[in-house]
């Protein structure tokens, strides 16, 4: 480190300004996306008629009323607790049913097994819209179509980014701590639950968060599997919020602030954790 | 031996939902694109008259290539604005440029914001009657400065590809940049000790050791750009926009296959077709990408 600060003294003189300037523009920049989120944030504590003259700025006085319309009349509670169940669930049993599936498939050694690891990497070049019209009738014909459930499944199914990471972090788990268990005694199924998911924390945690993101935010398959106001999540009730965007002006920006308050949060406590699932994956391969 | 037989009942639950609701799917969908059926009633089997239907039919074929045309024209602007403006950022953050880590928050924060919000946030900017630019421009030169933006059909594919270059830098930027902090420093100390500056060290020595990085993004990109829903969808809606302008592959599919009579007809036949399609279009583009990745990699 010490050698490559030596060497920066001999940056050409323009080098420094360049990167500065170009600092200026980046930070600049940057700035839109939290400048955009924050301004929805107090507008929505604006009044209807504030928020006419002042879209962009400080309140002139804070009210809840927003939040009540929003909360109360509009239902958002129980869009926010389907967002949350569909979301918690379908975590868990993905979790679970991805890292079954890696660990089977990383400690064991069967015949077949290269052909099975190609198979779950399918879903990795093929995303799961393009069987999206079967899966549709499928759903239908279970009357689990309008039905939290169903989608659960469906993004449990959708396990091959989840299959490929679990993979590369139980490749390198040391096997004789597991032959070890065995000769103590413990099953199969015991080593998995006691040893290997203990030691998985960080793995388990990362592909949560990730996947935590993009099933909040999740528009396509909410769009087309839950179309009853019942089972409607956030996402798409802000959706048709702003597609009547000038009916529902002084609306919009709670029920915004509602969906972006918990990614947000996560965010600035683990953003280094999201990245982490994201390109644990995907650099070596 | 039971220890050996164990595996069967860790990838079993896995095995059966991905294989019913994952690889099922798809290969229905392909047994569905030869019949003419609407879901419910009789399947008649027609051969490969969805696909004529698709490529020739005088309407249909119109509004299928005007997609696909919108497809490719956002594929191009990845592969020659988002994707070098990714590699450009994570450069940046690289080289630790003032403010870097600030930087790289604000940055890849967009990933985390669902496109619904997103497309709100677009929206409150570039409404034509209470949006910001709007707003901002009517002040400073009246009401003839005032723009149509997203109903203007000469703006509303930029805007789009402003739009997406928000929201969906992030990833990408964050895949070239962990790719670049694997290059081991003795490598890259060399290059600086022979005096390369920034650009030099980035022509010289970066940039030829990010193929992994490379050819991942590149894939998902492919893949994202084949399957564009979500943004266009939010920013003008089911039907592409001001003369179709911001009309995708599935957006057309989406029309048909759950649009019901809003959009003329519903044909789960005739909407496999155009997944089919897809699904072609995607494998010929993800094996011309390998191939070409490999090439370079030699």
């Amino acid at each position: 480190m010490k050698k490559l600060q030596k060497n920066k003294k001999i940056e050409a003189p323009g080098t420094r300004f360049v990167k500065n300037l170009i600092s200026v523009i980046l930070i600049t920049y940057s700035s839109l996306s939290i400048f955009l989120i924050g301004n929805t944030m107090l507008s929505s504590f604006k009044t209807k008629s504030d928020l006419i003259n002042n879209t962009i700025g400080w309140p002139k006085s804070f009210t809840l009323e927003n939040y009540g319309v929003v909360l109360g009349q509009e239902h958002f509670f129980r869009y926010f607790l389907n967002s949350v169940i569909l979301v918690g669930v379908s975590l868990i049993c993905l979790e679970l049913v991805s890292s079954m599936v890696a660990y089977g498939l990383a400690q064991y050694e069967f015949k077949g097994r290269g052909v099975l690891q190609t198979y779950f990497l399918v879903g990795l070049m093929f995303p799961i819209q393009l069987g999206i019209l079967p899966l549709f009738i499928m759903l239908t014909k279970a009357h689990l179509n309008n039905n939290l459930l169903g989608l659960v499944l469906i993004y449990t199914a959708n396990l091959s980014f989840p299959v490929f990471t679990f993979s590369k972090f139980f490749k390198e788990f040391p096997s004789s701590v597991i032959e070890s268990a065995r000769i103590d005694g413990a099953s199969e199924f015991q080593i998995y639950t006691k040893m290997v998911l203990p030691i998985s924390k960080p793995v388990i945690f990362t592909v949560g968060l990730l996947n935590f993101v993009q099933l909040w935010n999740d528009f396509f398959m909410p769009l087309v599997f839950l179309t009853k106001t019942e089972v409607r999540t956030l996402t798409l009730a802000v959706y048709n919020y702003s597609a009547n965007f000038l009916a529902n002006w002084n609306k919009i920006f709670a029920a915004a602030t509602i969906a972006l308050i918990p990614v947000i949060i996560i965010y600035f406590m683990f953003s280094e954790q999201i990245v982490a699932g994201l390109t644990g994956g995907a650099v070596k391969g | 031996m039971r220890k050996r037989k164990a595996y069967i009942g860790f990838i079993a639950p896995g095995f059966v939902i991905y294989t019913l609701l994952m690889i099922i799917p798809i290969g229905c969908a392909v047994y569905y694109s030869f019949f003419n059926w609407s879901g419910i009633g009789p399947m008649e089997f027609i051969g490969l008259g969805n696909f004529k239907k698709l490529f020739t039919d005088a309407r249909m074929s119109g509004i299928f290539f005007n997609a696909l045309k919108n497809n490719m024209k956002y594929l191009l602007c990845v592969l020659f604005i988002v994707t070098p403006l990714q590699i450009f950022f994570a450069y940046m953050i690289y080289i630790k440029i003032r403010g870097h880590k600030y930087i790289r928050l604000m940055l890849f924060l967009p990933y985390v914001i669902s496109t619904s919000i997103a497309g709100f946030l677009a929206i409150l900017l570039l409404d034509p009657n209470i949006g910001v630019f709007n707003e901002i421009l009517g002040a400073l030169g009246g009401q003839n400065a005032k723009r149509a933006w997203l109903g203007d059909p000469d703006m509303v594919f930029k805007i789009f590809v402003c739009v997406v270059i928000w929201q969906c830098i992030g990833a990408g930027m964050m895949i070239f940049y962990a790719n670049m902090q694997e290059i081991s420093d003795e490598i890259v100390e060399a290059a600086v000790i022979d005096g390369a500056g920034e650009i030099k060290k980035f022509f010289y020595v970066i940039f030829p050791m990010m193929k992994s990085s490379m050819s991942t993004n590149i894939t998902l990109s492919v893949i994202y750009a084949l399957t564009m829903f979500d943004i266009p969808y939010i920013l003008v809606g089911p039907q592409g926009g001001v003369n179709n302008k911001l009309d995708f592959v599935n957006m057309v599919f989406y029309r048909y296959a759950f649009g019901g009579s809003y959009f003329g007809e519903t044909s789960i036949g005739f909407g496999s077709s155009i997944s089919v399609t897809m699904f072609v279009i995607i494998m010929v583009f993800s094996l011309v990408t390998s191939r070409l990745m490999k090439r370079f990699g030699e």
